[in-house]
């Protein structure tokens, strides 16, 4: 399946838990048992996927968030995404 | 209208003095006992915990635990010197302590400024070594091979002081300078000791909780983020005994871990498994623990 790149980015809510300990997000799928474990970049990729912003607000957000440019983080934003659909975190878009 | 008379419900005991509770529960009668709970036959060799009960079973005994109703020992032939003490503080405390919702860890622990200093590891690992030699260093025993966690407390893990008898091969008492008493078990070989340094009688918050690693060099260093998660992931029979006391799922689990993550400090304490550098490694924990 291809997610559509300007659909709202929503988690896949009955998926997993999470929690935030030291500076780091841990999720945790639920059928997997596997963990996940963002940084304080990817907590706040994760933290932005609110089921209202899509991939290029996410970046806007985490552009303005981080004081630094569009074409920097945009790379990192698709890599961490991948990741969380490829683990099943993710609703397809 | 008169004053409604009030009694003490059941488990306020369990509110007021946690390792009372338990000790009471885990006070022992002689008598029959199934071989079977929930209807499923427990093989020799064998426990099974179901519901608010705990069967354990071997060739020469059988142990039943029942919630209110203390341990039950039918003895059924020549049990060897030991095997009693060694079931009824092993599988059956731990077993009762969970379906009490306590938390039992494989640890051996010290006590110190009013906190629990708690290490950890696999069987062979060092702990009640490590925790003796601490106690020739000032800082009285706290548990040795099990620490039980009070979770009633949502802000504060509080640990329960042990209910076993300190155990030593002959190696660590050497090391450690305590005195032998008897052999644990014939086929066992340790022998109880009395700690140096005593021992703490009440329950204490647990500070820290460190893991035993081997490696060249002598390092004591904090564990961060998921790992603190991770390393909670005890693969000891008594965690399973308590997810399925607790009826806790996947989820369930991991806010547990979660929550113990955040609450307790955690810590590595890598060391070489050589007698010549005991000492240090002894000097290091002392220290750190001083420090905290």
């Amino acid at each position: 399946m291809i997610a559509r790149m300007n659909a709202p980015l929503r988690k896949a809510e009955s998926t997993f838990v999470e929690t935030a300990l030291d500076d780091e997000t841990i999720v945790m799928h639920l059928d997997s048992a596997e963990f996940f474990s963002l940084n304080r970049t990817g907590g706040a990729i994760w933290r932005l996927i609110d089921g209202t912003r899509d991939r290029d607000a996410v970046v806007a957000a985490l552009a303005a968030e981080f004081s630094a440019g569009a074409a920097q983080i945009g790379p990192e934003v698709d890599a961490l995404l991948g990741q969380l659909r490829d683990a099943g975190f993710l609703d397809a878009g | 209208m008169t004053n409604p008379v009030t009694t003490a419900p059941a488990d306020d005991l369990r509110e007021r003095d946690p390792a009372e509770f338990l000790r009471r529960e885990t006070v022992v009668r002689y008598g029959p006992v199934p071989d079977r709970i929930g209807g499923v036959a427990v093989a020799p060799g064998h426990c099974r915990l179901e519901g608010d009960a705990f069967l354990a079973h071997d060739e020469q005994m059988r142990l039943l635990y029942r919630r209110g109703e203390g341990v039950i020992v039918e003895l059924m032939g020549e049990s060897r010197p030991g095997d009693e003490y060694l079931y009824l503080n092993g599988s059956v405390y731990a077993a009762a302590a969970c379906i009490n919702g306590f938390y039992p860890i494989h640890a051996s622990a010290v006590a110190h400024g009013g906190r629990v200093f708690a290490f950890t590891g696999p069987t062979g690992a060092g702990k009640s070594t490590l925790t003796a030699a601490l106690g020739a260093a000032g800082l009285p025993l706290f548990c040795d091979d099990t620490l039980v966690l009070d979770l009633a407390d949502p802000q504060v893990p509080l640990a329960l002081p042990g209910h076993k008898r300190l155990k030593l091969s002959p190696d660590a008492l050497e090391l450690t300078g305590a005195a032998p008493r008897e052999k644990v078990h014939p086929a066992i070989d340790k022998f109880y000791a009395d700690p140096v340094g005593g021992s703490w009688p009440g329950p204490l918050p647990l500070a820290q909780l460190v893991f035993l690693e081997e490696g060249a060099a002598i390092a004591l260093a904090p564990i961060t983020g998921a790992e603190r998660m991770a390393r909670l992931d005890d693969d000891h029979y008594t965690a399973d005994f308590f997810r399925q006391s607790a009826g806790l799922d996947a989820a369930g689990w991991f806010r547990l871990k979660a929550r113990l993550a955040g609450q307790i400090g955690m810590a590595r304490l890598i060391r070489p498994r050589d007698r010549t550098r005991f000492a240090d490694t002894v000097a290091l924990a002392r220290d750190w623990i001083g420090g905290q």
